[in-house]
Parts: structure tokens; C-alpha cells; sequence
């Protein structure tokens, strides 16, 4: 039987969500609707009594103060109603949660063909209001046809006793569960079956498979257990581990570098070989705190003495540019799985988020798959979702505006945990499987969703890119799962675990398998959300919130009882052993046995031409361009453009204080609205020591070269450290590297040899920052495919790229939180210092990006001063000696006084000729003091009192007296190169223009 | 010597545990972190605790309004047992999702004794999303609230995506005259919000930040207190630091206004029951 519940808030009580629907429709679309009122609906299909389905309407799904529900179509007027509910197989969070809460209540349990679902209509009144503008709303704001259905009615065709009608959208599959044999008499053929099936095989790595199932022995082994040619399911193991995403082929690659300008060429074995593992073990060695990197799901550095932390980033691009709330939701809640599944497994205790977009109010010709608006929307949510609900604090994160990211957008996720440094007596940091433990999968089941989803994202994105990876994360069902582990941990029922993500069981397996060299596993027994999937799909969906957990058999029960408690599936499928074989068996059949060996058989690694051209060569020059006479409206331009302006609409939506740890929070200032260089956390409250957390990004840098983009971006992320009382001595980093396509084609990638040479130069500065100022990389991932081919207006499609870009993500471990510093100024009379040479250093900065210029001065990074001045600053802020300590950024000294001086609330004069400069390039105007980016300055206020030793300290290096905190007025006043004064702008004028683009966003 | 026990509640998506644990034993209590179902099967028993704190969190995700299905589970499974609890004179604490969770249980307002009704909603925010903000709260001074005895003005962060509080008029009414409303959202100087966003982050009626029963046992509040456990919590503490040194002082490791609410929890089960 099917039921359907409506619930909706009284007439009287705001609907905060129709609201924003009505204010969205207005300013995206110019839609009026006059009157909006939102409609939750709760399909129930099973054999409930009436009584029963009272109960559960009354006391589930309807609050009495605040709403009424009905079992038949709640009658609200309308002009217009649009009805979104989900396809078929989305994940439905809320759907079962109503299920657990009605089986709790009833005392039933619900077969397989009942289920509860959720869906929502949206009453909507206007006297304009036509069918498109529903459609449009429908199509453009409310749903995305990859995940849901719409239906819209007019008042006149509604029918008030069937209503939306609405059928559950749940699976039926109506098949029998099969695996294929695959013919490979040729290469060719090979091919063919890897674009038939999507396995998206590298060509040359097709001899090889070829080659180990055609070899004898191995056709005897497989006799054995009743198999000959290969399986469909062996093909997709080997697809998922050879994929880039999972073996990092990019990185592993060979790299044949030609510089064209200085005529001379290189070969490039591997980037990760020599620029990211060699400094990491080497730095490793020099550093006690590394405790574990470059091989488990995130690097592991020492906390104190009891606790180490863990670390990794990620991103989750592809997904979130078909859904973005799917996508951030499943790439945040993802993340959070890495630290959960290293080691024996870390508790959760910060997060992060970074999101590269296009312009949000772009209306030119083309048609990307979300409009950058919405797709930015839908990532903020996600990630709001997806943290707030995992009881993780949201410390830290940027929004970054470019066009480029308008082919694919980035959505950057970081996840820390905290783990004691010993577990039931044994290191938590070490891990492994062996033969005789079971392997336990728990946490969700498993569907059809995110299959080929690895396979998916180490491709650019086309019309023909399939959608079925798109999902939707869960994080109350891994919340459960998180506790439930750490418990689990703490008893010591856990020799090893791994989370399921990219390639699910394929990987988690796969690769735990090679430790004990060997496993058995039974297909059949893995939990499954609908029945009638084949083989293959079972062992490589990437449906969400699972874990893969060795335990050995005799403990068992007690892991068992633990999962019932908390009330998380866990189901034992296979077993570990020693055999040397993946063998893999649905019900007593073996539908896949290769060797554990099978990926080291001499896969060819890939090639790729790299051509490095100079700036110059490439045309690039300064642009001619006079000092500007204006500075008072030019610097509130400045402060109004998308890429400095106030983002706290974002910050705000994620809960940064949970956990009760929060020490240097994401806004800081007088009135709590200025970003913060970096964030600092407590993750063990008994200790006074902290966890100081930065992130940088300057992609812009890359249109100059990637070298310099790669050592600013780290020595920004270190310099935002150091400001907040970081220490020199402990700085872990995390690399994301997004890429576009560096494969050359002549046609489809012309300028792919010259992306490759910069990828190659970004890599080879990662090594020259990280040995210059000994960063051990506890982590890193690689997105290599960040382009689009987006739809234009007469039907042809354009090629988008994204800048070069990396985040570089930068952790120290604060010996004592009460010495931190933040960055406003806080007493008047105090001192204002610029640390640091100020050069002509305004290629690719935000003031030449302002006239839409590129230049050639990018900035540079010197590391032997920089290093110095940065011990100098740690020192100065472990003494007590500055009253507030800030990095200048994007924007430079300019936009950061204008920071600085809305952060304290307080007057600031300041003589910029004071500032200390490097002429190696001539005399510096104005605008270039201003707003050039050299990199390793900051900017402190320090008491009278503290003047001279602090001036002490940092004899000998870049210091500058630049004028004085006042509170004889709040303005900021700054006089110029020529002694006049070019500024004078109120507090007051300043946060208009910071808040402008995005003040009245909540 | 004999020590308060407190329970603390976790699981199915709660996650502010551990914090209100530690803030129970800054104030001297034993914490005892327990599952609900726990408490359901049998194997912790709630008369072995002076106070049970229901603490933040997304209760069952939150799906079907916040805190209601944890509040049903409660209820269904433990129902006679946190009336009994109640009645032997011991606290409850309820915050943010354990705010909402008490007044969907009914054991708020307690309005005529009646522990069971549901008359009171904290539901979605005006601002129509959730916030992460730091906010003035001003006390009743003349509230039997056994947490806020003595106290005056307190800062604690707000994080919630549905705080509004909500009732009819003569309900709040009834709250008022009897000093049950603990806590309003203020300015610094501890005047009402009035509504004014964002000193009232959530548009809750009379700027209620939190209530309690007639009996000033049960307690229920939107804003962490436990997550104001150390100085370095408050977003101004730097700059009460740097005002503090040059005159001379310094911002000593004092009890936080959050810690103390507990202590005084902890207090008053020590004056009433050993």
C-alpha cells in the first residue's frame, strides 16, 4: 500500500525556505512570486493501519506547534506548484532515517519492497508566474535532472484528492545477477570491450593484461577454479587499480622536458619519485615528529608525546560539477573517511574547504552543466551538510573566482584527525592484514550508485561523461560508523582498516589483500540496497560511508555486538589469506582469481612531452600603465572585487566551534568578520598545545609560470602559520595538485607539451620549498583533468581549462595556544611594521587582474631571507612581544591595511614611503607599494613599550616603521611615495565596500 | 569522597560528547559518556546519575525536525524512567539538539506539572540557514535555574540551523512570570536583542535563548556553554589579553562563564544529595 504524508509549517509561521526560494528566483531569474510555501512529503509504501500511519504522521513527521500534515493533499493555494522528488537509486538521507524512527516506533521491520520516501512541493503565488518561469525555477534552482524529477501543475490541473501523486522511486532490477567472460584474442578487440564497458584501459596497457591471461601457467591456475578467458569483473580490478586516480599514472610518469627558450631538455622519470617522496624520507629522517607518510590514506606527524595527528586533503571536482550538493556533500563526508581509515583509525577533529568557480554572475554564451552560481550554492551546502553533520569543525577555507574554472570547477576538502600514539600497546600508526582475519565490511550498503566514478574523474568532461557516479553522502550514517570504530579501536578488535572510496571494494580490498598476499571474497554475502546487481558492480560501486576492517575471528563477536549497539551494518565477506591470489566467489562459483602480483607485471609507464617557453617568449610584458590619481576610490574597488571581498555568508554556515576546541577561529577582528591567516584548534582539550592550520592558492601565478605559483602558494601557506605563533621547526604540508589535460593533441589539446612544463616546473618548486624550508609532505592528491568542453550558443562546444593550480595546505603543532596572536590591532599608540621588501611584483596580481592584465613580474620567493624573518617572527610572538601579526596576500600591503584596520576597529595612520623596498627595477609608484604581491611580509602592531626589543630581533632584516594605531579616529590614513596624504577612508567606508558584492547573503 | 555523576548521551549523529564530558569534569564531576541504547538494552541504568545532559548534535540527521526522533526514542524506550529521574529532584541539561529534544519529549516547559506535552518548537532560523556565531546572553537573575545561579552575562556560541523558539503568547507569558526564561539574546551591555539580528541569530520570540522548568532543574538552551571550556574559546580573548597586559594584568586560567554553569549543576547535586 502507498501512502502519502504532507506536512507544511502554519500559514502564520514564516517559511524561511520558501523565502529564500522567493528572494533566489528574483535576483537569478527576475521571477516575482508573490507568496511561496513549501510542502514536505513522506511516500510510505508499506501495510500500515490507518492507526498506525496516524501515529507515525502525529508523532514523527509533524511538529504540533509549529506544523500541519494530512494524509491527503494539504489544500494551500496556488498559481503554481512544483513537485521535486528523487530518481530512482539517489540516496535518500532523510527516507531512512524516517524508516529507523518508524520501525523504533511500530516495532516492525520493513522487507524489501517497502520503503519510505521523501519528496517537495512548492506552492508558489504570483500573478505573473507563467509555465516557464516554473519550469525554469524547476529546472534551474530546485532540481537537477541527474538526481531528481519534477512534475508541475497549474492550480487549474491539480487534483486536490490525488495531489502530486507520487510513486516511490525505488529500484527494481529485475535481474539475475551474472558475470561475463571476455574475449581477448586481440589487442584491438581488448580495446573495443574497454570502451564498450567503460573500463577506459590505457592502450598500452592492454598487451600486458593480454599477455598475463593468455600466459600458460596462469590459464592452468585459473582451469583450477573452473575460469579460462578473463572476467568481466577481473578486467574492472584491474581498470580501477591502473586508473590515474588510483595509481597516479600522471605523477609516476616518464617526462621528456624541453626548455625551449634556454634550448636545453631533461627526462623526468617520475615527479612523485624524485620531487614528492625523495624530500619527504629525506626530511623524515632529519624530523622526529613524521611518524608516518606516503603510504597509508593520510600522513600521520606527532601532536605530543600521547597523540599523533593525521592529515590529508582531497578534492571531489567531477561529481560536484553534474551535482553539486551530491558531489561536495559525498566529497566532505569522503574525506572525513581517510583519517577514520588510517592507522588503526583517528578520531575526527577539523575540516576544511576551498572552491575554485567561475564568475557567479556570468551571463555570456556558454552553457556549462551548472551555472557557476548554482553550482557554488550547491558545494556551500554540501559542505555544510556533510561537515556540520559529522560533529567536525569547519576551521578554515577560501572561495576563489576565476573564468577558467568555469570548464570544471574545484571543490577542495581537508580532513584532520587525532589518534593516541599507542593502541591496546601497539604503535596506532602501523597497520596490517594476515591470513586467517576476517574481512568485515561496515557501515551503508551497496547500489549502483558511483560506479566507474574512479574511472570517470581521470577523464575531462564530455556530453557523453556518464552520470550514474553522482551521489549523495551520508554523515549520519558515518557518524555511527566513526564512533562505533573508536571503540572498537580502543579494545583492540582492529589489526587493520581502510576506507571504501575511488573503486570501492576493488581498492579497499585490493590493496589490503597485498599485505597478507591473498583473500577470499564472498560477493554474495555484501549487503546490498536492492537485489539484481552483477559481480562486477558489487566489487567496484563506490557507494558511500563503508569501511573494510580486518578482525580476527576470535574477536568477532564482540566487534558484532558493538555494530548492534550503535546500530551499524557490519557483515563479514571474505577472508584474508596467503595464496598469492585475488579470488574472488559469488555463492560457491569463482567469477575472478588472479594473482596479488598481477599490477607489478611491468605496466608500461605513460609518456608525455613537456615544452617550458619564458614569459617573455610567450609575449608577456608589463602593461603601461600610469599611477592612478584616485587611490581613495580605487582601494575601495579593490576591496569589493569577488576575490577579497567578505565571504563570511560562507564561513558562518559552518560550525567551527564544535568539539569545544576553537582557539584562532576563521573570522577574527573587533566584530569577528575578517578572514584569519589561519586557523588553531585544540583537538586533545587537556592540553594547551594546538594545531595551527593554513591554506593558500594563487593559481593566477601560473599565467607567469607554475614555478613561482608553486613556491608563493607554500610560502604563503607557511607565512599565514608563522603569523597566528606557528613554529619553523613543524610544518607538515598536503599538495593538491589540479591540473588541466597535459596530454598533447595536436587538435584536442594544442597547448598540452606547454601544461605538461609547467607541471613539471610546479613540481619541481614543490621540492625546492618543502627541502628550503623543510616541509615534509604528509600527504597530497592529484585531479589531472580540470578542463570543459562547454556548450555555446550555436551549438558548437569550447574548450575550457583551468589555471595550473595547487592548494598547498601547511600544519604546525603550537607548543602553548595562549601565546597565539590574531591579526587585528588592538590598542591605540601601538606600532605598525611592515616586515619584509616590498619589489615591483605585480604580475598576476589582483590590481593588474582589476584592468584585466597579466604582466610578467610575478613575485619571488627568497627563501634564505625569508626563513630568518620567519624564525624572527615566531620568536617575537612565543616572547609576547607583537599585539597582532599578519601575512600580506592577494591584494598586498594595500588591501591588507584596509584588512587591518576593519579588524581593529581603530584608526591606522601609516607613511608608506616608509616601507622598505627593493629598486632592482626602479623607483616604485604608488600603486606598485600598494598593491604588489612580494611574497614574506607581514604586517604587526607592536606597544610603545616593546619597541626597542622587538626592533632588536629583527636586526639586520626587512624592518619598516610605517605609522601608528589611533583612536583620535577610526580611519585609515596613508600617506604616499611624495608625502601627501593618498588615502583617508572611514571604517565605515571600508566594510561597505568589503561586504558589497556579497553583504546581504546569509 | 563522593562524586556527581553525570551522563552524558551520545550517539545516532550526536557529537558535542565529548566537550560536555570534559566541561563536566572541569566542573568536578565523573562523566560518563553513554550510548542511548545503552540506557535502552539495560546496561546502564539512569538511576545511577545525578545529571543527564542531552547534548548538541544532529540527532537522526536531523531529517524530520530537529531532535523529534531522538525525543520519540526517549519516550517510546525510557519514558517513565526520565519522569522518575526528574522527580527524584536530579538535573537535566539539554543543548541545542538536547534543547530541542526536551521540548519535543514535553519535559519542557513543565508548565502545571505536566512533563509529557509538547507546547513548545525551536525550529528553523529566520535567517533562513544555519550560524556559527558568538553570542550575548543576559540572565534572569530571579530564575530558580539551578545552572545559572549568580550569574549575570555570558558569551557562548550559537551553531544551529534551527533555534527560533516558538510558542504561543500566553505560554511565553507563563514562562516569563515565572522566571523560567534563563537566558535572552543581548548586547554586550546584557539590553535585549529585540529581535535585531544578529545580536537574536534566529529570530526567537522575546529573544528566548533558553528556558527551564519550574523547578529550575531541567534546563534547556541553544547556545554551548561547553564549548566556552577555556579562555582561549572566545573570539575576543586576544584582544582581552592584549588590554589586560598593559595594564598590568593578565587573563588568568580562571573557570570560564561555561564551565560554571556546570559547576553550579555540580553544586547543587553535592548541597541536595550528599
Amino acid at each position: 500500500m502507498i501512502s502519502c504524508i504532507e506536512i507544511a509549517l502554519r500559514q502564520e509561521l514564516k517559511d524561511a525556505e520558501a523565502s529564500a526560494l522567493q528572494k533566489k528566483a528574483g535576483s537569478y531569474f527576475g521571477i516575482q512570486i508573490e507568496d511561496a510555501r513549501c510542502v514536505n512529503m513522506v511516500t510510505i509504501e508499506s501495510d500500515l493501519s490507518s492507526d498506525q500511519l496516524e501515529k507515525v504522521k502525529d508523532q514523527i513527521l509533524t511538529n504540533p506547534v509549529t506544523q500541519v500534515s494530512s494524509l491527503t493533499p494539504l489544500d494551500i493555494e496556488f498559481d503554481w506548484c512544483i513537485w521535486i522528488g528523487f530518481r530512482p537509486g539517489v540516496k535518500d538521507n532523510p527516507g531512512a532515517t524516517a524508516v529507523e524512527a518508524v520501525k523504533d516506533l511500530l516495532g516492525k521491520e520493513f522487507g524489501l519492497n517497502e520503503g519510505i520516501y521523501t519528496s517537495k512541493r512548492y506552492c508558489l503565488k504570483g500573478k505573473s508566474l507563467t509555465e516557464q518561469d516554473a519550469e525554469k525555477m524547476a529546472h534551474e534552482l530546485l532540481s537537477n535532472s541527474i538526481i531528481q524529477q519534477f512534475k508541475i501543475f497549474s492550480s487549474d490541473q491539480w487534483d486536490k484528492d490525488l495531489g502530486a501523486n507520487v510513486k516511490p522511486p525505488k529500484v527494481v532490477l529485475d535481474h539475475t545477477p551474472c558475470f561475463d567472460v571476455v574475449s581477448i584474442d586481440s589487442d584491438a578487440q581488448l580495446a573495443q570491450i574497454s570502451d564498450e564497458r567503460n573500463l577506459a584501459l590505457n592502450p598500452r596497457d592492454i598487451p600486458v593484461i593480454r599477455e598475463y591471461f593468455l600466459d600458460e601457467s596462469v590459464l592452468n591456475a585459473r582451469k583450477e577454479v573452473g575460469l579460462s578467458k578473463p572476467t568481466d569483473i577481473e578486467l574492472e580490478y584491474i581498470s580501477q587499480a591502473r586508473s590515474d586516480h588510483c595509481n597516479h599514472n600522471t605523477f609516476q610518469g616518464i617526462f621528456y622536458y624541453k626548455d625551449k627558450s634556454a634550448n636545453k631538455e631533461a627526462v623526468e622519470n617520475s615527479l612523485f619519485k624524485t620531487y614528492i617522496q625523495e624530500p619527504t624520507l629525506a626530511l623524515k629522517d632529519k624530523k622526529d615528529w613524521v611518524v608516518s607518510v606516503l603510504w597509508d590514506n593520510a600522513g600521520v606527524g606527532e601532536f605530543d608525546g600521547d597523540n599523533n595527528y593525521v592529515i590529508t586533503a582531497e578534492t571531489h571536482n567531477s561529481p560536484s560539477n553534474m551535482e553539486a550538493y551530491g558531489g561536495a556533500i559525498t566529497g566532505i563526508v569522503g574525506v572525513y573517511r581517510d583519517p577514520m581509515g588510517t592507522g588503526l583509525g583517528s578520531k575526527l577533529f577539523m575540516g576544511s574547504y576551498g572552491y575554485c568557480v567561475g564568475d557567479i554572475h556570468y551571463d555570456g554564451p556558454l552553457n556549462p552543466p551548472l551555472h557557476p552560481r548554482r553550482l557554488l550554492d550547491g558545494v556551500i551546502e554540501g559542505v555544510k551538510d556533510g561537515g556540520n553533520k559529522s560533529g567536525v569543525p569547519t576551521t578554515f577555507g577560501h572561495t576563489l573566482f576565476n573564468p577558467g574554472y568555469m570548464g570544471k570547477s574545484l571543490v577542495f576538502v581537508t580532513a584532520l584527525g587525532i589518534m593516541p600514539r599507542i593502541v591496546n600497546e601497539k604503535p596506532s600508526h602501523k597497520k596490517k592484514t594476515s591470513a586467517g582475519e576476517l574481512i568485515i565490511m561496515s557501515g551503508g550498503r551497496v547500489g549502483k550508485d558511483g560506479i566507474h566514478g574512479v574511472t570517470a574523474s581521470s577523464e575531462s568532461y564530455s556530453e557523453n561523461t556518464p552520470a550514474g557516479h553522482v551521489q549523495i553522502g551520508d554523515p549520519y550514517t558515518q557518524k555511527k560508523m566513526h564512533d562505533f570504530l573508536l571503540i572498537c579501536r580502543d579494545e583492540g578488535l582492529i589489526p587493520f582498516i581502510t576506507d571504501n572510496g575511488g573503486g570501492g571494494l576493488s581498492s579497499s580490498i585490493g590493496e589490503s589483500a597485498m599485505i597478507s598476499n591473498g583473500c577470499v571474497v564472498w560477493l554474495d554475502k555484501v549487503p546490498l540496497k536492492y537485489e539484481g546487481l552483477d559481480m562486477w558492480e558489487i566489487w567496484v560501486s563506490e557507494s558511500q560511508e563503508r569501511m573494510t576492517i580486518a578482525v580476527k575471528p576470535k574477536h568477532l563477536d564482540r566487534f558484532m555486538e558493538l555494530s548492534k549497539e550503535h546500530e551499524v551494518e557490519s557483515t563479514v565477506i571474505g577472508e584474508y589469506t596467503n595464496t598469492g591470489k585475488l579470488h574472488i566467489k559469488y555463492k560457491e562459483e569463482t567469477c575472478a582469481y588472479v594473482d596479488m602480483d598481477l599490477l607489478e607485471k611491468g605496466f608500461p609507464s605513460w609518456e608525455f612531452d613537456a615544452t617550458w617557453i619564458h614569459p617573455e617568449d610567450r609575449g608577456l610584458f608589463e602593461p603601461v600603465l600610469s599611477t592612478p590619481s584616485n587611490y581613495n576610490s580605487l582601494m575601495l574597488k579593490m576591496l569589493s572585487q569577488p576575490n577579497i571581498c567578505s565571504k563570511e555568508w560562507i564561513i558562518r554556515q559552518y560550525d567551527h566551534e564544535v568539539q569545544g576546541g576553537s582557539v584562532i577561529k576563521p573570522l577574527v577582528g573587533v566584530k569577528h568578520n575578517i578572514p584569519s591567516d589561519a586557523s588553531v584548534t585544540r583537538p586533545v582539550l587537556e592540553s594547551n598545545k594546538g594545531i595551527a592550520f593554513s591554506q593558500s592558492l594563487l593559481p593566477w601565478y601560473s599565467k607567469i609560470d607554475a614555478y613561482h605559483m608553486m613556491t608563493c602558494v607554500i610560502d604563503e601557506s607557511v607565512r599565514r602559520l608563522i603569523s597566528v605563533g606557528g613554529r619553523m621547526d613543524h610544518i607538515g604540508g598536503v599538495d593538491n595538485f589540479c591540473w588541466p589535460n597535459i596530454s598533447f593533441d595536436e587538435k584536442k589539446n594544442p597547448d598540452g607539451k606547454f601544461k605538461a612544463a609547467q607541471l613539471v616546473r610546479a613540481c619541481r618548486a614543490l621540492k625546492d620549498a618543502c627541502m628550503e624550508y623543510e616541509i615534509p609532505l604528509l600527504s597530497g592528491k592529484d585531479s589531472m583533468y580540470v578542463d570543459g568542453h562547454l556548450e555555446g550558443e550555436f551549438g558548437e562546444r569550447m574548450k575550457v581549462s583551468a589555471l595550473e593550480t595547487v592548494q598547498f595546505s601547511a600544519v604546525s603543532v603550537i607548543e602553548d595556544i595562549t601565546k597565539c596572536v590574531s591579526m587585528d590591532p588592538k590598542i591605540a599608540s601601538d606600532l605598525v611594521y611592515v616586515i619584509g621588501t616590498t619589489a615591483n611584483e605585480l604580475g598576476a596580481s589582483e590590481y593588474y587582474d582589476l584592468f584585466d592584465k597579466t604582466g610578467l613580474n610575478v613575485p619571488k620567493v627568497h627563501f634564505d631571507r625569508f626563513r630568518t624573518t620567519y624564525k624572527a617572527m615566531e620568536k617575537a610572538i612565543s616572547s609576547e612581544l607583537v599585539a597582532s601579526c599578519h601575512s600580506i596576500c592577494r591584494g598586498g600591503l594595500g588591501v591588507h591595511l584596509c584588512l587591518l584596520a576593519m579588524a581593529g576597529g581603530l584608526g591606522l595612520e601609516v607613511d608608506i614611503s616608509k616601507v622598505a623596498l627593493d629598486k632592482d627595477k626602479g623607483e616604485l609608484a604608488n600603486d606598485t607599494v600598494l598593491f604588489s604581491e612580494s611574497t614574506g611580509r607581514f604586517i604587526v602592531t607592536v606597544s610603545q613599550e616593546n619597541k626597542d626589543v622587538f626592533e632588536k630581533l629583527f636586526k639586520g632584516m626587512p624592518l619598516s616603521l610605517i605609522g601608528t594605531v589611533t583612536d583620535d579616529h577610526s580611519n585609515l590614513k596613508l600617506i604616499g611615495m611624495e608625502g601627501q596624504e593618498i588615502v583617508n577612508l572611514s571604517i565605515e567606508a571600508l566594510e561597505a565596500a568589503f561586504t558589497k558584492p556579497f553583504g546581504d547573503y546569509i | 569522597m563522593k562524586k556527581v555523576n553525570a551522563l552524558i548521551l551520545t550517539g545516532f549523529g550526536l557529537n558535542c560528547d565529548n566537550e560536555t564530558a570534559l566541561a563536566f569534569e572541569l566542573a568536578g564531576a565523573n562523566s560518563h559518556r553513554i550510548h542511548i541504547n545503552s540506557l535502552i538494552s539495560g546496561n546502564t541504568h539512569l538511576e545511577d546519575f545525578h545529571i543527564l545532559a542531552l547534548g548538541g548534535g544532529f540527532s537522526w540527521g536531523d531529517d524530520h525536525g530537529a531532535g523529534v526522533i531522538q525525543a520519540l526514542k526517549l519516550k517510546n524506550h525510557l519514558g517513565e524512567k526520565l519522569l522518575s529521574f526528574v522527580a527524584n529532584g536530579k538535573l537535566v541539561i539539554g543543548i541545542c539538539n538536547g534543547f530541542q529534544t526536551l521540548v519535543n519529549l514535553g519535559l519542557l516547559p513543565g508548565l502545571n506539572n505536566d512533563y509529557t506535552t509538547r507546547s513548545i518548537s525551536v525550529t528553523y532560523n529566520d535567517c533562513g540557514n544555519f550560524r556559527d556565531q558568538w553570542v550575548h546572553l543576559a540572565a534572569d537573575k530571579q530564575s530558580p535555574c539551578v545552572f545559572t545561579k549568580d550569574m549575570d552575562l555570558a558569551d557562548f556560541p550559537v551553531r544551529h540551523g534551527e533555534g527560533k523558539f516558538i510558542a504561543d503568547q500566553d505560554i511565553v507569558n507563563q514562562l516569563i512570570a515565572n522566571n523560567q526564561v534563563v537566558f535572552r539574546y543581548a548586547d554586550k551591555e546584557g539590553n535585549p536583542a529585540n529581535s535585531a539580528f544578529p545580536l537574536n541569530p534566529n529570530g526567537s520570540v522575546d529573544d528566548i535563548a533558553g528556558i527551564c522548568d519550574p523547578t529550575g532543574r531541567i534546563f534547556g538552551l541553544m547556545p554551548h556553554p561547553e564549548a566556552y571550556n577555556h579562555y582561549t574559546n572566545h573570539p575576543d580573548w586576544t584582544r582581552q589579553k592584549e588590554t589586560l597586559k598593559r595594564q598590568g594584568k593578565s587573563l588568568n586560567d580562571t573557570m570560564t562563564i561555561g564551565i560554571k554553569l556546570f559547576k553550579n549543576a555540580v553544586d547543587y547535586i553535592e548541597s541536595s544529595f550528599f
